[in-house]
């Protein structure tokens, strides 16, 4: 019996299970096909401009590069912690721990240094700094 | 041995078409389980819990105690007419729901629930769960974007940041754990902590890995609840702010959808939590799965504590929290935890 069998097997049912809801319901759900109903929610004004067009802080690409960095660390870590008790007793000490305290170290100086740039910090944008002032 | 192999056993057949039709029987009857828990969560549970925060009754005229709202909510939503936006990205808006439910009900295949109740057992189970558990963030973007909505959107961009602020810190916290157990296996991983720490006269305290390293167990149930999104970390939603966040354009059976993998999130992270630092479905004279449904259950109570008496914090000071607290914290943990292992173990 494999594993992976029984993962794949849930995958299906997890995936089925849903869409039996969404058919049960399209089963029993009325349909009145009005359009005002179907404008954008904005709290009861009428919807203007488009989403897909509003500026959003560039804060938010600054955490997800710092994201990429260290979850693609993290993936190193994962088998070091694995076979870590069984290193120390073949190779000691020193040679299991001191090269993941030298990688880690690394990246931690590197966010050290994303820190005092105030990458991890809520910047407040120019116009915003401005309009306060006004 | 795992649930499929436990059913096959029942099988009048086997070879291949055994093995598959055992194991889709197996999850089917998993699927039941996390199902059960999530229809008395949702719409008695929860209610439930936050009237008795807030001196209420909630629901109390169908069946006794109100459970029969169970079944009378599930009708009222699933026959609730579907509004499709206007400006709406189709297959996206569509996919978010079924992507937020079925990874949360996939993250319980290496989840081990006692009395046998354990879909599969793959040496990479802490890897797996962390990884199906994470796939949520993908239907919480693709429900924030194409929305067509605001609202939706500024949800939507604060999960991302939330999720990557504390994604990090919980898997690094998740992972000390394995530096004691040596072994991603969830039945090595539960195994290992049924040895017995200390000795109190008759009582013997199990090696828990909560009770081993009390500060990665802390740490993890902060992160967790950013992971889940509850408060004091409910800003995706943050009903005073941006209306409901990413689910503001959902109804009918969209929105069961979404609250059902929301639910079935809380309920894999307390399984999580349940598997890695309180030692599975390990327990005192009650079986072992009805052990499994009071951790899980005891933490889903304690999400939504928080959600009725913790504060929500700001978009700026959660940043700052994830990543210069709790990331540096996690570190300092993973490192100290391994310092203490390298010594005793030299």
């Amino acid at each position: 019996m494999s594993e992976w069998t029984a993962i794949g097997a849930l995958a299906v049912i997890a995936v089925l299970i849903p869409l039996s809801m969404m058919f049960a319901s399209w089963l029993i759900r009325p349909s009145v096909p009005e359009q005002g109903k179907r404008a954008t929610y904005e709290s009861g004004e009428i919807p203007t401009g488009n989403t897909y067009q509003i500026r959003f802080n560039i804060q938010y690409y600054m955490i997800a590069l710092l994201f990429v960095v260290f979850d693609v660390e993290t993936i190193f870590i994962i088998p070091w912690t694995v076979i870590f008790e069984d290193a120390v007793e073949t190779v000691g000490l020193v040679d299991a721990f001191l090269p993941m305290i030298v990688f880690v170290g690394t990246l931690v100086i590197a966010l050290a240094w994303a820190w005092r740039k105030g990458a991890v910090q809520w910047t407040k944008s120019p116009r915003a700094e401005r309009q306060r002032m006004e | 041995m795992t649930l499929p192999v436990t059913v096959e056993g029942y099988l009048p057949f086997d070879g291949a078409a055994g093995e598959v039709v055992a194991a889709l029987i197996a999850a089917t009857l998993v699927s039941v389980i996390i199902m059960a828990n999530a229809a008395v969560a949702g719409p008695w549970a929860k209610r439930k819990i936050t009237a008795a925060f807030t001196d209420r009754i909630a629901v109390s005229k169908i069946g006794p105690m109100g459970l029969g709202y169970i079944i009378v909510d599930s009708v009222r939503l699933l026959s609730k007419e579907l509004i499709v936006p206007e400006g709406v990205d189709r297959p996206a808006w569509d996919l978010a729901p079924l992507v937020l439910a079925s990874s949360a009900i996939l993250g319980f295949a290496v989840i081990p629930m006692g009395n046998g109740i354990h879909l599969a057992d793959p040496e990479v189970g802490l890897a797996l769960v962390f990884a199906t558990a994470s796939i949520a963030s993908l239907g919480l973007v693709m429900a924030g974007y194409a929305s067509n909505n605001k609202y939706s959107f500024l949800g939507g961009l604060r999960a991302v940041a939330q999720n990557l602020a504390y994604e990090i810190p919980l898997l690094l916290v998740g992972f000390s754990v394995v530096l004691f157990s040596g072994s991603l296996q969830m039945s090595e991983i539960v195994a290992v902590q049924s040895q017995t720490l200390v000795s109190l006269g008759p009582v013997s305290i199990p090696a828990w890995f909560a009770f081993l390293n009390p500060f990665a167990f802390l740490l993890f149930m902060i992160a967790n609840l950013a992971e889940v999104g509850r408060n004091p970390f409910d800003l995706p939603e943050a009903g005073q702010e941006i209306v409901a966040g990413f689910q503001t354009e959902y109804s009918s059976v969209y929105f069961v959808l979404l609250y059902l993998g929301e639910f079935i999130h809380i309920f894999l992270g307390g399984a999580i939590i349940a598997t890695i630092f309180l030692g599975g479905p390990a327990g005192p004279v009650l079986p072992g799965f009805i052990w499994f449904l009071i951790k899980i259950w005891a933490l889903f109570l304690f999400t939504q504590w928080c959600r009725s008496i913790v504060p929500r914090v700001r978009i700026d000071q959660l940043i700052q929290i994830g990543w210069k607290g709790l990331l540096v914290l996690a570190f300092a943990n993973l490192f100290v935890t391994a310092g203490i292992v390298g010594v005793l173990a030299a």
